[in-house]
């Protein structure tokens, strides 16, 4: 290419490789390291190197580039690759989250979709706590009175066990409790920012977000106190929600609230829509369903944390198709 | 500001918030040692880059705004860490990484992680397969279930990717 501007600006720059030599060094590179290449290609590169100082130079990146991955080769590429992985999970995923919401899509589509946020604030509320799980993660741990918690997907809970009362605190996320037998009866709560549970019995699930905790009771009773000063007693087999002003009774406590301690998600007749809401929250980046097709009814059993399977098992039951539009953005059409 | 003027209001700013920061950090991490850490972290940043406070208000907002930064940093590393030393415990082979070989590790992911940021999932991959394991395009193309050509656009596209930020390029 010859150069229009005269000699005095051709300095040191001059020698800096442009888009397309950068492209060409990378497109060598890919050649080189392929499994037919042969002399030809080779001394083929090698007149391309001596081309130009611009060439040489777009050359000496590829191999800087390439020693940047010695540290890695001790530990191979299946260790590398998740690692990079959860390096990218923090990084471009959520700029591509943020600029997809801004940009193709109203927000009228977001508002009860389970689009998932960015990571930080469920990372702030984490922090203080004593025990937490990563998206797609789940835990079971046992308390000091032999009471046992599972902790669903992107959880955070607190655990205070004092001489006068059992306390734990969930700050985010979703919890299924069993309470174990304590030998000086302690009382058992469970508090969240919208009011405390206290155990009448032995099994029961809470979760909780932004707007509310959610209570199902599978054995007993669990009594509800919100931030207002309300109280209600939730029964075996019922559920509800409250926020700090007020309790509401939800119905039939839901298996599906059970169920995650065993890695699945169950849809016991519901809209799609919640089913992806609760599929959402094992994965990053968006999730969501058109609403032409969010009220069609879904039975069956879902594994949580491989979100790619339950799509496929949905895609075929259903007339809806998954749309990728970037590994981070998915939604489910019609057909 | 001369440079020991500058020095001067640093250890001003230090002994005036370097206790409360450290205090904040602490509660938010649950762990005095990092807690110690990144305190000192936040002021050798702010060594590094002068700035004036008016008021202690805005000096401590500032410093928390930071510190939040560095948890951050700080949780997305261990986050970082943890992927790859669960991955590597599962080949019987491996053998447990020193403590300076993780951070150099760890350094090393979060950088090829920006890098390749922009690249599918699949091609990640593939480069990684390439890079770290020296696989043969055969055997990534089988793994991977594509074929041996896409293999080498996936090497090329990704490889580009790094080149534009190691020279700096706008790409």
């Amino acid at each position: 290419m010859a150069s229009v501007i005269p000699g005095a600006s051709a300095g040191r720059r001059c020698a800096e490789p442009d888009y397309a030599t950068l492209e060409a060094a990378a497109s060598w590179y890919a050649t080189l390291h392929s499994d037919e290449a042969g002399a030809a290609d080779r001394q083929a590169w090698q007149a391309w190197l001596e081309q130009s100082e611009a060439h040489a130079r777009a050359w000496s990146y590829i191999e800087t580039v390439s020693q940047r991955f010695d540290p890695l080769r001790t530990g191979g590429h299946q260790a590398a690759l998740a690692g990079v992985k959860a390096a990218r999970r923090g990084s471009a995923g959520r700029r591509q989250v943020l600029r997809g919401l801004a940009g193709v899509f109203g927000l009228g589509m977001a508002g009860w979709m389970g689009w998932r946020h960015s990571a930080l604030p469920e990372t702030l509320l984490a922090w203080g706590a004593d025990y937490r799980t990563a998206t797609g993660e789940q835990r079971e741990i046992t308390l000091a009175d032999g009471s046992r918690v599972w902790l669903n997907t992107d959880s955070a809970l607190r655990v205070d066990y004092q001489a006068g009362a059992r306390r734990l605190t969930l700050a985010a996320g979703e919890i299924l409790v069993e309470t174990g037998q304590d030998a000086s009866q302690r009382p058992f709560y469970v508090d969240t920012r919208f009011g405390r549970m206290q155990a009448l019995g032995t099994r029961f699930s809470v979760r909780h977000d932004a707007r509310r905790t959610r209570l199902d009771v599978f054995a007993s009773a669990v009594e509800i106190n919100n931030a207002a000063g309300k109280v209600q007693r939730v029964e075996a087999g019922e559920s509800a929600e409250f926020t700090a002003d007020g309790i509401a009774a939800l119905g039939q406590a839901e298996r599906a609230r059970e169920a995650w301690r065993r890695g699945v998600v169950v849809a016991d007749n519901i809209p799609l829509g919640a089913l992806i809401e609760d599929l959402a929250r094992y994965q990053r980046g968006h999730l969501g369903v058109a609403p032409e097709v969010a009220e069609l009814s879904v039975v069956g059993v879902y594994p949580a944390t491989d979100t790619e399977r339950a799509l496929a098992m949905l895609e075929n039951t259903l007339p809806i198709r998954v749309k990728r539009r970037t590994s981070w953005w998915v939604t489910l059409e019609a057909r | 500001m001369s440079t020991s003027g500058h020095t001067a209001a640093i250890e001003h700013l230090y002994i005036d918030h370097h206790p409360w920061l450290q205090g904040w950090l602490r509660r938010r991490l649950g762990c005095a040692a990092d807690a110690a850490d990144l305190a000192q972290d936040a002021f050798l940043r702010l060594l590094a880059t002068p700035r004036q406070f008016n008021t202690a208000f805005e000096a401590r907002g500032y410093l928390r705004c930071m510190a939040n930064g560095l948890c951050i940093d700080l949780w997305r590393r261990r986050e970082v860490e943890q992927a790859w030393l669960q991955t590597l415990a599962c080949h019987p082979e491996a053998v447990e990484p020193s403590p300076e070989q993780r951070a150099l590790v760890v350094e090393t992911l979060l950088e090829i992680g920006a890098m390749l940021g922009r690249l599918s999932q699949k091609a990640a991959a593939a480069f990684l397969m390439a890079q770290v394991d020296g696989l043969p395009y055969r055997e990534i193309a089988a793994q991977l279930g594509v074929s041996d050509r896409m293999v080498k656009k996936y090497i090329a596209q990704a490889m580009l990717q790094c080149v534009l930020i190691e020279a700096g390029h706008p790409g």
